[in-house]
């Protein structure tokens, strides 16, 4: 391994086997798990119980705690830890593939209608079927994502569909779902709205580690997708007329990057309800951090995201006291101030180079 | 490895276990074992579940809706209303911000039992590792009355301290309908409640099993193709124009508990912003056949509540 210039004369680490990263991704990546570390430390030390990180240490050396410390710290902080971090991963992942997919910057599973899809029918579920088995739920949510999918591919012509296309289709579809959502919430008995309201709004609250082993499979499928449709998506970052040109298969392809993105954001929304406006901030962020392609954007857009929902979740347990902040607002507070921030830096950097 | 069997091992104590004694269904079909005379109970819904306890005499450790030092989170103290010199002392403690219940909390308080709603399934298997949760059927359609507090003396083995407080109540019953002006028995009630909307009163609420033990007949709005309200725990939506059609022999009005203000002056305010002159259209109002109450106070599946409705009848009756 050792030091050197990329083509485009920028320093990379390059191994013997060819592979190279980019130093300004290298040090971002780390910049995010020291954050997502912090976060998570903050994340362990909070809550109602007197115990954090220091005893959570000793208890990985062997030390011995009390049922409640061990409850505080096994039961409860350390699932909502991992499943935060894991849901915002797969959304934040789903919002680059997306964005890279249209070819549009606002692109995001929610503006798609995919997790509205996943949404609604799991509504559906709640409402009339209530005494379905839970493990339906996310079958149910994959087939209502996979079912806007392929209504927005057979309305926009197939795989020949231009980005945008794809992208007003999407929030064309993703109007009406938010109707029937609304008149769902509407014309519910009040006490299954509050609920269906509450998981809209996201939660961390069914965190545990049954649930982290159910969305496991789907985090795990994200990592072959990012090697494996990395590359692609760095192709459709070029234009679509590009990416044909230097032998990407787009008919083919672009149904698959859909796909992909259904069974992550399905999986996410299961877990958690939906993470507003997460998949549009997460690549942007750390697009801020360090602009990459392909499998390095990917990547980075989902330690964002990940960072993102435990920061949150950590910082509204801790200062929130009794209010109670649903994660996706808490996600708002602490991402949209960030989000402006980078926004506004770029549009000052931009202006200062011209 | 060593440390991997430690954390494992950590990881099952964790799930505290708890003494069972006994095995009992909940209303979800739920198999559930739970201590045979449990007292260290969280409720999860303070008005359906938490007053009927304490109307039986047993002082909830944790009520939803509470902050830590007992106080209310919400607008109604419906321990403090209901149940007035006969409510919990020390009150329940909370159990984490409304909408965000803490399991940290919750756990810190030992609770031996957590009795929620149906509308609580979802959240049955991760307060299970905490305490055996117990669902109690609390919805219009589901339960009636006061039956909801009956199911819980069962479960709790204060059959003894219901029928006391049920025979007291229906000599009260007696006295009531003597001072009526007329035999209620001929007669229909109806029962609004009004929030941003106009909502006719379920079958499940003590004022309700007051009024039918008096003898009155809920007036029926079927034809009137009104929703039947399954599933909510109270309420049945009508609209402005089926309202001012209404014409039951006795008209009960009251403003929501998420207010504040809910004597009679604020009821008739709530009134005059919904439906606009009904003193004039709505004949019950007209004809003097009309009774504000407190919904704090009379909306529990209580005994306790069913008692604040025969009084509130009886002052009405003597005006």
């Amino acid at each position: 391994m050792k030091r050197a210039l990329s083509s485009g004369g920028r320093k990379v680490l390059r191994w013997n086997s060819g592979l190279e990263i980019r130093l300004d991704t290298l040090w971002a990546a780390l910049l995010l798990v020291a954050a997502g570390l912090g976060f998570s430390g903050l994340a362990i030390n909070v809550g109602a119980t007197r115990t954090g990180i220091s005893d959570f240490i000793g208890l990985l050396s062997g030390a011995t705690l009390n049922e409640n410390q061990l409850f505080a710290l096994l039961d409860v902080r350390l699932p909502r830890l991992v499943l935060g971090f894991m849901a915002g991963w797969c959304v934040a992942i789903t919002g680059a593939m997306l964005q890279s997919l249209s070819q549009n910057p606002l692109a995001d599973p929610g503006l798609l209608g995919l997790s509205q899809g996943a949404m609604v029918t799991i509504l559906l579920l709640l409402v009339f079927a209530p005494a379905a088995p839970i493990g339906l739920v996310p079958v149910v949510a994959i087939l209502g994502g996979l079912g806007v999918a392929v209504l927005l591919i057979w309305l926009t012509g197939g795989g020949h569909s231009d980005g945008l296309a794809i992208l007003l289709m999407g929030i064309a579809v993703e109007t009406v779902l938010s109707s029937i959502t609304s008149i769902m919430i509407l014309y519910l008995p009040p006490e299954t709205s509050f609920a269906v309201s509450d998981w809209l709004a996201g939660s961390l609250f069914q965190a545990s580690w049954g649930n982290i082993a159910a969305l496991a499979p789907w985090v795990a499928l994200s990592l072959p997708a990012i090697i494996l449709l990395g590359r692609v998506l760095s192709c459709y970052d070029l234009g679509e007329e590009t990416a044909m040109s230097l032998g990407e298969p787009v008919p083919r392809s672009k149904p698959v990057i859909l796909f992909t993105s259904v069974l992550l954001t399905s999986a996410a929304v299961t877990a958690v309800g939906p993470l507003a406006f997460l998949g549009v901030m997460a690549p942007h962020l750390a697009n801020a951090l360090a602009p990459a392609t392909g499998r390095a954007r990917l990547v980075l857009s989902g330690l964002t995201g990940g960072v993102l929902v435990v920061g949150a979740d950590a910082l509204t347990r801790g200062f929130a006291g009794d209010i109670a902040i649903p994660i996706g607002l808490a996600l708002t507070l602490l991402g949209v101030p960030l989000f402006v921030i980078s926004m506004r830096l770029r549009a000052v950097l931009t202006l200062q180079r011209n | 490895m060593k440390r991997m069997l430690l954390l494992l091992t950590a990881l099952l104590a964790s799930h505290a276990a708890v003494a069972a004694d006994r095995s009992v269904t909940d209303d979800a079909g739920r198999t559930v074992e739970i201590p045979a005379a449990p007292e260290r109970i969280v409720v999860l819904h303070e008005p359906l579940l938490g007053v009927p306890i304490a109307d039986l005499g047993l002082a909830p450790v944790g009520s939803y809706g509470r902050s830590d030092d007992g106080g209310t989170q919400m607008s109604a103290d419906f321990y403090q209303l209901v149940l007035r010199d006969r409510a919990p002392d020390p009150m329940p403690r909370g159990i984490g911000a409304l909408g965000n219940m803490d399991l940290e909390k919750l756990r810190t308080l030992e609770p031996d039992l957590i009795v929620g709603t149906e509308h609580d399934l979802e959240k049955a298997e991760q307060l299970s590792s905490i305490a055996p949760v117990y669902l109690q059927n609390s919805s219009t359609g589901r339960v009636r009355g006061f039956n909801a507090e009956e199911a819980l003396a069962k479960l709790l083995g204060r059959e003894t301290a219901f029928a006391e407080r049920k025979t007291g109540y229906l000599a009260r019953v007696d006295e009531v309908r003597a001072t009526l002006p007329g035999d209620p028995r001929q007669q229909s009630y109806l029962v609004i409640f009004l929030s941003d909307q106009i909502n006719a009163v379920g079958e499940m609420a003590g004022m309700v099993q007051a009024l039918e033990d008096l003898g009155y007949d809920r007036l029926s709005l079927e034809r009137d193709n009104t929703v039947a309200g399954f599933g909510a725990t109270l309420l049945v939506p009508l609209s402005a124009e089926t309202f001012g059609r209404l014409d039951p022999d006795l008209l009960v009005v009251m403003n929501t508990f998420g207010k504040q203000a809910r004597d009679e002056a604020a009821i008739r305010q709530s009134l005059d912003r919904i439906v606009p002159g009904w003193q004039h259209f709505l004949k019950p109002a007209r004809e003097g056949r009309i009774l504000f109450v407190d919904s704090a106070t009379v909306t529990t599946p209580t005994v306790a509540s069913a008692l604040h409705m025969l009084d509130a009848i009886e002052a009405w009756a003597k005006q």
